[in-house]
């Protein structure tokens, strides 16, 4: 069985229980674990999976996890997660074989660093490509669709429904935000397939 | 990388290494030149910015660039974390101090501003904001390390993010990362950067 993707414009990111059934309760049916410990959420993670939540983990920032395959093993095959963000191309390399879908990271700091991002992007191309921060993305879009057309996330530094909605209209297919009242905002836009 | 052999400095102790004298010379021309390609540096050294940042130059061929930014009277800022060639580590920044006699080193690293701090050489951190459920971890990181200088990055998170930095940090603040319009360096000087860094030669004059 095939694990969900993400439909619709909002990733709620998530950094523990709590959070996780703020999220749920709105009835988004995907999250983003940012940050956090994974370990201590692990139950109520297993679950939302088991009732078909999309449900995608930032492996270079969440903590109790080594980013190794049996990692990803347990990330896929125990908990049922639907994909992996990462800026380590060997990662996504080896979370594909587990049938994960696989996210690249980018981080748009300044150009240097855009241009190093965009030179490690995998192939075959990932699932989607996560810019950081998403306030960034209506500036770098230009140089990113001159070097790829996969899906765009932006996550980070989304504080306002104003900033997600600039990041969306930049051509982002899903933004992500840690905040409860962005949630609240986009909980009433109906999803887009 | 082409480059000319240029006399260095008479010696590494007449390297400048004065924060003060940086920050005076930054109130008079706000703007670090970052270089990424050898190629760029001349039309640096003819501008009036009085740093030059090197991002990408492969480590043992540094000597010259640098030497030619100080013979200028610029002071040198290499990158250890994106410099090819060289470790990310205490001798890495060792080698930079003593051996090519750089002002001053940037680096993302605490660890690494100690090296600078114990070598030194002014310490410039960069504040990398792509998550802002980082920041707080990422300020007191900072607290911790006290460098001479933070630079923040990318620019058009700088107001976003400004009060929350300097209710934490007293650093002079450099604004870096995707700044190439004289708006966005006005904005950036007008919130209290000490100075911008650009690799946007139009933002040098």
């Amino acid at each position: 069985m095939r694990t969900p993707g993400v439909i619709g414009a909002m990733l709620p990111a998530v950094r523990d229980g709590a959070s996780l059934n703020q999220a749920l309760d709105l009835g988004y049916r995907q999250v983003l674990i940012e940050r956090g410990s994974l370990l201590a959420m692990v139950g109520p993670l297993a679950g939302a999976a088991r009732q078909g939540i999309a449900i995608f983990v930032n492996l270079d920032a969440v903590e109790g996890l080594a980013p190794d395959s049996a990692a990803l093993a347990f990330l896929a095959t125990d908990l049922g997660f639907s994909g992996v963000l990462s800026v380590k191309p060997h990662l996504l390399k080896d979370a594909s074989r587990f049938r994960l879908r696989t996210v690249q990271r980018i981080h748009a700091l300044d150009s240097t660093g855009l241009e190093t991002g965009l030179n490690s992007i995998v192939s075959p191309p990932p699932y989607a490509i996560a810019v950081a921060p998403a306030v960034a993305v209506p500036q770098v879009m230009p140089a990113i669709r001159a070097a790829t057309s996969t899906p765009i996330w932006g996550t980070g530094f989304v504080t306002t429904a104003e900033q997600a909605n600039e990041v969306l209209a930049a051509g982002a297919d899903v933004v992500s935000s840690g905040r409860l009242e962005l949630w609240r905002e986009f909980s009433r836009i109906p999803v887009r397939d | 990388m082409a480059t000319r052999t240029i006399v260095p400095p008479a010696h590494v102790r007449r390297v400048d290494v004065s924060v003060t004298r940086l920050n005076e010379a930054f109130g008079r021309v706000p703007v670090a030149a970052v270089i990424r390609r050898a190629e760029d540096l001349p039309r640096a050294l003819a501008s009036q910015v009085p740093a030059v940042f090197f991002l990408r130059a492969p480590a043992f061929h540094l000597g010259p660039l640098v030497w030619a930014v100080q013979a200028r009277g610029k002071l040198a800022f290499v990158h250890v974390d994106l410099i090819a060639g060289l470790g990310k580590d205490r001798a890495g920044v060792t080698f930079l101090a003593r051996e090519i006699g750089v002002n001053g080193i940037i680096t993302s690293h605490s660890g690494l501003v100690a090296a600078a701090r114990a070598e030194r050489v002014i310490a410039v951190q960069r504040l990398l904001l792509y998550d802002d459920l980082g920041l707080p971890s990422a300020l007191s990181a900072l607290d911790h390390a006290r460098p001479d200088i933070v630079e923040i990055l990318p620019g058009m998170i700088f107001p976003l993010v400004v009060d929350q930095i300097r209710a934490r940090l007293s650093l002079p603040m450099i604004v870096g990362g995707f700044v190439r319009e004289p708006a966005q360096r006005d904005a950036a000087l007008e919130r209290g950067a000490l100075a911008i860094s650009t690799s946007s030669a139009e933002l040098w004059r």
